[in-house]
């Protein structure tokens, strides 16, 4: 392999790897040369579950060990932590969560969401650090190397808080992050990479959180986004819970108890649902079998059996995988094609294994999928490949040009959201905006930065606010200020504000309030909180058998073939979920407590897909314990130089929340006004230059009708309908704001 | 695209406000689609980030701006509607720049913004031509004038208010 020289001298190879962070299970991969492999942790398991146990007593376990937690100790043990990184507390998404986890959902600083385990509270990011950690220690077991540069995927319909989120996290795991890259290019680039298509292919991506949608036109090692569409509240998961409201609802009505309430029942119906998910996808039928789920009134206990077929899950999921479509249907018109352009569908993620899935899918796209590409390990495959040409670039590089999935909007007056640069623009890119002040005199402009497809600031997501002060004092209109957006390659998000008239300036890294500050970050790395592993699948036990760990009862051959190596707890032969197995809870206890069950070693016929024997696993191993403490990578996020502002500050959460209720939006004392570069350039108008939008608060400034006019007057967006009722609601004030608008119409 | 040498990016980062689209992108005003998106693909395999990850930071930060430049002006060439609106503007002289969301805009106004969009815009647009058929030059222009502060943005609006100006003063340039 030759390097590209690089500013004269030959560079020495660097070491980065792909990491795929996972909603239910992560994946870790590196480009080797030619070969993109999957790194597979000591048990030679290639996917790792993204679990945290914490266990009584302060110590740690993450990966597939720490799935034992999930029914021995519910409330300690962290799943589907991504469905809640970079949320606020109060969104949906954290209400569904906290309605079907067993851990604490609490509410952090600033209105963000942290993890109650015991007296202890980690963020999002700590706990999605902890699982990086381990797939680094993975890699570094495998190659026998230090490894600290990563490309990490997101779902590519993650928005900037969520992308900030995952950055942090990669960083608080020792790594520097070198792309955040989307999990449908990252798939696509795995599929293409090398083999000269010109193609156009769609990567239907359900995850167990989220459902993505990309299309992409690959011609001469250059993938190009054309669309992405995504729902960032459908997953995998959505399937098992069905399951799991079936059996619940029918446990409920044969014994009248609700499993759902009890926290250890639940987790043995996630453990059945997934499992039968699992089980159906090579048969037509699964028995589960749940022995024990819970006791009954006498303190017997009871259990479940059923057979559910393949037909009754189909039922069950239909209108689930129809909503994957009707996405679908927005990114094929989005791209600018219809289906029967596309030269290949590409399925991604665990369920899609499902042939109920690939059959429907299949009939959308009106092509069989792809079968030559596994759901599960080529998302982290692309990843390598992405981070090996950005540490070496070659000759042969695939090139990747991306989009922003999600319209970034500024907040205006009227409570509207004003598109700045709208979704399935390239990126890297950048744009400028100027806007004028709203009322006479004004000293601030409060800006705020929403990323949603809706011009009701209310209906998208908040990135992030600043106030910008100190400008000239004049009357409304006369000042302007120029606000730059500014997306990057990761599809993070910064703003910049400069007065033209005093070229004062400021900018930040628009940072969800709730995420982590630098300072937090530094903190998080110094404490080293969340390296507190003492678990981990890098370091096999002395003596354990692979068949007997930690409640795992899966044959080996089964979970190195197209399984997904994690859930080995509920595979068996036959598609039957073995009582044996639920049972696990009393198995998985006695594993963890003492980590030595059952006699004999490694099973190394089993592990010979390309994974290490116990020979090498040993020296590997030791090579990690060996090495030095990484060195904390400080990224510092690239901005403009701030002027000294003693006027700019971050506002808290609070302040906005209590606004965005109490008081009408359009009557903000800071809002903006987008501003027309005519209205400066109009010649002898001097004397009637007012904004046409400006609405003037009635003395005492309290005008509830129009709060409720606006309310109930917001606009619903249609498709290619928003520029005009922009131009209809700034322009014509006199509609909806009638009351106060004929004084100054008549003016 | 050659990998260029960082005189060479540092001498376009300068000359960048000056270039149009076309000029960027390499490319003539008859350009095709798959014109234009060839030439995006090569002048983002010599700009993308992703590719130049080892420059110096004083380089990247100007190769970043190119970048971002060059998508900024796919994505306004790629849209028939909005490189229509581009072509007008730099036909005119008024800028080598379209931000996104005014190109879209301008495609949109085109349609409604010779009767007005808005109640008051309309009604004083109504009351100029009425002043302009009797020949009222300078009714006219104060009521295009109040129309247009209604309307800031609307071209037809100031073409008018021109019209009547030059009818009013025929002397004015």
């Amino acid at each position: 392999m030759t390097f590209m020289p690089q500013r004269g001298k030959d560079r020495m190879p660097e070491i980065a790897i792909g990491i795929d962070l996972g909603t239910s299970n992560s994946c870790v991969a590196i480009r080797d040369g030619d070969a993109t492999k999957v790194l597979a942790n000591a048990y030679g398991e290639r996917t790792t579950a993204s679990v945290v146990f914490f266990q009584e007593g302060g110590s740690i376990s993450v990966g597939n060990a720490a799935r034992a937690g999930l029914v021995h100790d519910p409330a300690r043990t962290i799943a589907s932590a991504k469905r809640l990184i970079g949320r606020f507390f109060g969104s949906e998404e954290v209400k569904k969560a906290q309605s079907i986890c067993s851990y604490k959902i609490a509410e952090g600083d600033n209105h963000g969401v942290v993890i109650e385990v015991g007296d202890e509270q980690f963020t999002l990011p700590e706990i999605s650090a902890m699982v990086l950690r381990e797939m680094k220690t993975v890699a570094e077991a495998q190659i026998g190397q230090p490894v600290s540069k990563a490309v990490i995927t997101v779902p590519a319909y993650f928005n900037d808080n969520q992308r900030q989120a995952t950055k942090d996290a990669g960083r608080i795991a020792g790594l520097e992050v070198l792309r955040i890259l989307n999990e449908p290019t990252a798939a696509a680039l795995s599929y293409g990479f090398g083999r000269g298509l010109r193609q156009r292919v769609a990567v239907w991506d359900l995850g167990g959180g989220t459902f993505d949608i990309s299309v992409l036109e690959i011609g001469d090692d250059v993938f190009e986004v054309l669309a992405t569409c995504g729902d960032t509240f459908l997953g995998g998961d959505d399937f098992d819970d069905r399951v799991i409201d079936l059996l619940a609802d029918e446990f409920l009505s044969k014994h009248n108890i609700r499993l759902r309430h009890d926290p250890f029942a639940l987790e043995k119906l996630k453990v059945a649902a997934e499992g039968a998910k699992k089980a159906l996808s090579t048969e037509d039928e699964v028995e589960i079998r749940i022995p024990d789920v819970i006791a009954g009134p006498d303190g017997q206990p009871l259990s479940i059996e059923r057979s559910l077929t393949i037909d009754e899950y189909s039922k069950l999921v239909h209108d689930l995988i129809q909503r994957t479509f009707g996405v679908c249907d927005a990114a094929l018109s989005q791209a600018g094609v219809v289906a029967r352009d596309l030269d290949g569908v590409i399925l991604v993620g665990g369920p899609t294994r499902l042939p109920l899935i690939r059959e429907a899918v299949g009939e959308y796209f009106q092509q069989e999928p792809r079968s030559d590409v596994d759901p599960d390990e080529v998302v982290a495959m692309g990843a390598a490949i992405h981070a090996a040409s950005l540490v070496n670039p070659m000759r042969d590089d695939a090139f990747l040009l991306d989009v922003t999935p999600l319209s970034l909007r500024i907040g205006v007056a009227g409570g509207l959201a004003e598109s700045v640069i709208e979704r399935n623009t390239p990126v890297p890119i950048e744009q400028t905006r100027r806007f004028t002040t709203f009322k006479d005199y004004q000293e601030s402009v409060d800006i705020r930065v929403y990323q949603g497809e809706s011009r009701n600031v209310q209906e998208n997501e908040l990135l992030g606010q600043f106030i910008f002060s100190g400008f000239q004092k004049a009357r409304r209109g006369d000042v302007s200020i120029d606000i730059t957006f500014e997306i990057n390659a990761d599809g993070i998000v910064d703003v910049k504000a400069k007065d033209l008239s005093t070229g004062k300036q400021a900018s930040t890294r628009i940072t969800l309030s709730a995420g982590l500050s630098e300072g937090d970050i530094e903190n998080i790395i110094e404490s080293g909180r969340t390296e507190r592993v003492v678990s981990s699948d890098t370091e096999k036990k002395p003596g354990e058998q692979l068949e007997t760990r930690a409640g795992n009862l899966a044959q080996p051959d089964e979970m190195l073939g197209d399984l997904s190596a994690s859930d080995e707890d509920l595979v068996l032969e036959g598609g039957i979920l073995d009582e044996a197995v639920l049972d696990a809870g009393a198995l998985g206890e006695e594993a963890l407590d003492d980590g030595t069950l059952g006699e004999g070693t490694l099973d190394e016929e089993a592990l010979d897909d390309g994974t290490l024997a116990q020979g090498s696993l040993d020296a590997a191993t030791e090579i990690v314990s060996d090495l030095p403490p990484q060195p904390a990578v400080v990224v510092e996020p690239e901005i403009e130089p701030i002027e000294a502002d003693p006027a700019l500050r971050p506002i808290e959460l609070d302040d906005l929340i209590t606004d965005e209720i109490e008081i009408p939006p359009a009557l903000m004392d800071d809002d903006l006004l987008p501003e027309s570069d005519d209205l400066l350039e109009l010649e002898g108008l001097e004397d009637v230059k007012l904004a046409p939008a400006a609405i003037e608060p009635p003395p005492g400034g309290k005008i509830t009708a129009i709060d409720e006019d606006l309310t109930t007057t917001a606009p619903t967006i249609v498709e290619g309908e928003v520029e005009d009722l922009a131009d209809d609601f700034f322009e014509r004030p006199g509609t909806d704001l009638s009351a106060n608008d004929d004084d100054e119409t008549k003016a | 695209m050659a990998q260029l040498a960082p005189t060479e990016i540092a001498a376009l980062a300068g000359i960048l406000g000056e270039l149009d689209y076309y000029q960027l992108l390499h490319l003539t005003a008859d350009a095709k689609p798959s014109d234009i998106k060839r030439a995006y693909h090569a002048t983002s395999r010599t700009f993308h980030p992703d590719v130049n990850r080892h420059q110096d930071p004083e380089i990247r930060r100007a190769i970043d701006e190119i970048a971002k430049r060059i998508a900024e002006a796919y994505s306004i060439l790629r849209n028939p509607r909005r490189r229509k609106a581009y072509d007008q503007q730099i036909q005119t002289g008024s800028g080598v720049r379209m931000q996104l969301a005014e190109a879209e805009a301008a495609g949109s106004r085109k349609q409604t913004e010779a009767q007005g969009r808005t109640p008051q815009g309309r009604q004083y647009f109504n009351m100029a031509s009425a002043n302009l058929r009797q020949s009222d030059f300078a009714n006219a222009v104060r009521n295009l004038q109040t129309a247009i502060t209604f309307e800031p943005d609307n071209a037809f609006f100031k073409e008018q208010l021109a019209i009547a100006r030059k009818k009013l003063d025929p002397n004015r340039r």
